[in-house]
């Protein structure tokens, strides 16, 4: 099967800004080991068509999407969101093929958790390159609170990732890419 | 007396289009637009002053649903550029990639095109999503095609969305014996599920379009036999993949490439005139509404030897197979046809691909500036960037994207269709629109005029 039984997809582009959330969260992920049923997958644009509608229920038990949500906080705040809380269209699929949205079917088989932070800026339809400061800030907080909601030892991980961020690697995010 | 209908915005395909038409009383297109309303994104300018590593990273991001052709096609710009040679082996990999995208998208491209068609013998059109026969099954099959494709884009490509396995220079790390083993028996599985779907859509197709008069949202609209027929030529730089300024016998050529700007092409200011609440989904666009298609289309017109071409599956069929077919029919055929030798030339591929070979070139040059161009042959069409690197910092990028191409030669190609199947000829293009944004214009003397206005 192509995706194992729990699956983090981190949602956004990248190109607008803080809408790059999702896949910066899922870069810092990469550097930690996580059980072999979790896969943790840089979604960009593509959750829709290439994830959300390809889950085998039969495997797949738990999805746990990353990105945007504007609720009217602070940016850089964290929420946590059920399929029920998504605005209409939210994740239509990018066909909207028949306008309906593929986490509704999907949400009776799949547990869904939709991790959302509050953008400080998105530039659409401007391009734009990196996450502004309350955005970045966030990112470990929102790990931790994947660790938690899929059940991985929180202590020793949360130890490694504060090592890895002292490093430096969470700055590294496109910018000092080397040959 | 012509009468101007709009459908907008324009579904089952990716991005936001809308589709403007000028139509004479029995309801038959005289002119008609398709354009692009997604606003310009300046990924050009972006590119500007970052090193040949990051601009396929950031061309892979302008689409959710090709970023694969656009990740290898932007890569082998900058190695044009800097004319970097790459291993075999990594060439494979890509080969590889891009034939499991492919595999994946003409999958996704027969979930939106069935909802048109009806199951073969009967009156009922076809819902992909019933959990009922025959369509069930169809829809397992079209959904492990999907797997089966991403799977294998995974095992090559790194990742399965965007790749991450792409480098300049060739690719970051060879597979294992293993895994070349697994992508081997997938695409077995594939070929044999490939050919039974392309089987089926093929039958689907021809019933379709055997019939007399068809219904669209309750309308009884006549069928002609010419659905989609256009006087246009067709570009495809490749059977399968693509071509580079690399190669001996380039088979593209920028030269040959002019772009117009869209208020000389499409039409002016006009009013909604027709209005059909029962078109699906949601009706046409209000009668009395203003549209004026010259500003608010989002794209240039791309002109091959002076004329908009089309490019896709049924482009390279013709160029390289000798396929005849014309219209929407043969269209959507070509793609079909596509299949079974996406899968064959994969097999190929895996066979000639050597686990311990090298995959990274020895020496990557740091570029001259010299302007270097790849095309990539994306499942919908031509995907053409052009590229400068002057000391491992790109000074000049630019995207020439499937749809666009697709844009103006659609637009022909309506002519002569009543204008409630529209969209059945659209999505013949498998349009994906949110990528078709580019926007740099050059006028007859090929001088940069203008960066468009957005009004």
């Amino acid at each position: 099967m192509l995706y194992p039984e729990i699956v983090i997809a981190g949602c956004g582009n990248p190109l607008f800004a803080d809408d790059g959330f999702g896949p910066a969260v899922i870069e810092e992920m990469q550097m930690l080991s996580l059980p072999d049923n979790v896969a943790i997958i840089d979604a960009g644009l593509g959750g829709p068509h290439f994830i959300f509608t390809l889950l085998d229920p039969e495997v797949t038990s738990k999805l746990i999407i990353v990105d945007l949500a504007d609720f009217g906080a602070e940016p850089g705040t964290i929420t946590k969101l059920r399929v029920e809380d998504l605005p209409p269209g939210a994740y239509r699929d990018a066909h909207s093929w028949d306008l309906a949205e593929p986490l509704q079917r999907i949400k009776d088989q799949i547990d869904v958790t939709i991790i959302g932070c509050q953008p400080a800026k998105v530039t659409f339809p401007e391009f734009e390159l990196g996450l502004s400061e309350e955005v970045q800030n966030a990112i470990p907080k929102t790990i931790r609170v994947i660790l938690e909601t899929i059940g991985v030892d929180y202590g020793t991980t949360i130890k490694c990732l504060q090592e890895e961020r002292q490093r430096g690697t969470a700055e590294r995010c496109g910018s000092t890419e080397t040959r | 007396m012509s009468k101007v209908v709009e459908i907008s915005p324009t579904t089952r395909h990716e991005g936001h289009s809308k589709l403007v038409l000028k139509v004479n009383d029995a309801g038959i297109i005289e002119t008609g637009n398709w354009c692009s309303i997604t606003p310009v994104r300046g990924v050009e300018k972006l590119a500007i002053g970052k090193t040949p590593e990051q601009v396929p990273k950031i061309a892979s991001r302008v689409c959710g649903i090709c970023p694969i052709a656009h990740t290898i096609a932007a890569t082998e710009a900058m190695e044009a550029s800097i004319k970097c040679e790459i291993p075999k082996d990594a060439l494979m990999l890509r080969h590889i990639l891009q034939l499991a995208n492919r595999c994946h998208s003409i999958a996704l491209h027969d979930i939106l095109i069935l909802p048109d068609f009806y199951i073969p013998g009967t009156e009922t059109k076809i819902n992909p999503f019933t959990p009922e026969e025959p369509v069930r099954s169809v829809a397992k099959r079209i959904q492990r095609l999907r797997e089966i494709g991403q799977t294998i884009g995974q095992i090559s490509g790194g990742e399965c969305i965007h790749p991450s396995n792409t480098r300049v220079g060739g690719m970051y790390r060879n597979c294992s014996q293993q895994a070349k083993t697994k992508m081997y028996d997938l695409a077995k599985e594939g070929l044999v599920l490939a050919h039974q779907q392309a089987e089926f859509m093929i039958a689907v197709i021809r019933n379709y379009h055997r019939r007399d008069f068809v219904d669209v949202g309750g309308m009884k609209v006549a069928l002609p036999k010419t659905l989609g027929f256009h006087d246009q030529g067709y570009l495809a730089t490749h059977a399968f993949y693509g071509s580079s300024s690399l190669e001996e016998c380039p088979s593209w050529d920028p030269h040959r490439f002019k772009e117009a700007r869209p208020w000389d092409w499409y039409m002016g200011e006009m009013e909604i005139s027709l209005e059909e609440p029962r078109y699906p989904i949601g009706g046409t666009t209000k009668i009395g509404t203003k549209v004026n298609p010259q500003m608010e289309a989002c794209t240039g017109i791309p002109m091959y030897d002076g004329q908009p071409v089309e490019v896709g599956p049924r482009a390279r069929l013709v160029t390289y197979k000798f396929f005849d077919e014309k219209g929407t029919q043969g269209q959507n055929v070509a793609r079909e046809m596509e299949y079974q030798d996406c899968f064959y030339e994969m097999i190929d591929c895996i066979d000639a691909l050597n686990p311990n070979g090298k995959v990274v070139a020895d020496y990557i040059p740091d570029g001259d500036g010299s302007l270097g161009w790849a095309t990539n042959e994306a499942p919908r069409g031509c995907d053409a960037h052009m590229a400068r690197v002057k000391d491992w910092k790109v000074q000049y990028f630019s995207m020439l994207v499937p749809t666009t191409w697709n844009f103006a030669t659609c637009s022909k190609a309506l002519e002569g269709a009543p204008w409630q199947l529209a969209e059945v000829v659209m999505r013949g293009y498998d349009p994906c629109v949110s990528c078709a944004t580019h926007m740099i214009v050059l006028d007859e003397d090929n001088k940069l005029v203008a960066q468009k206005l957005i009004q």
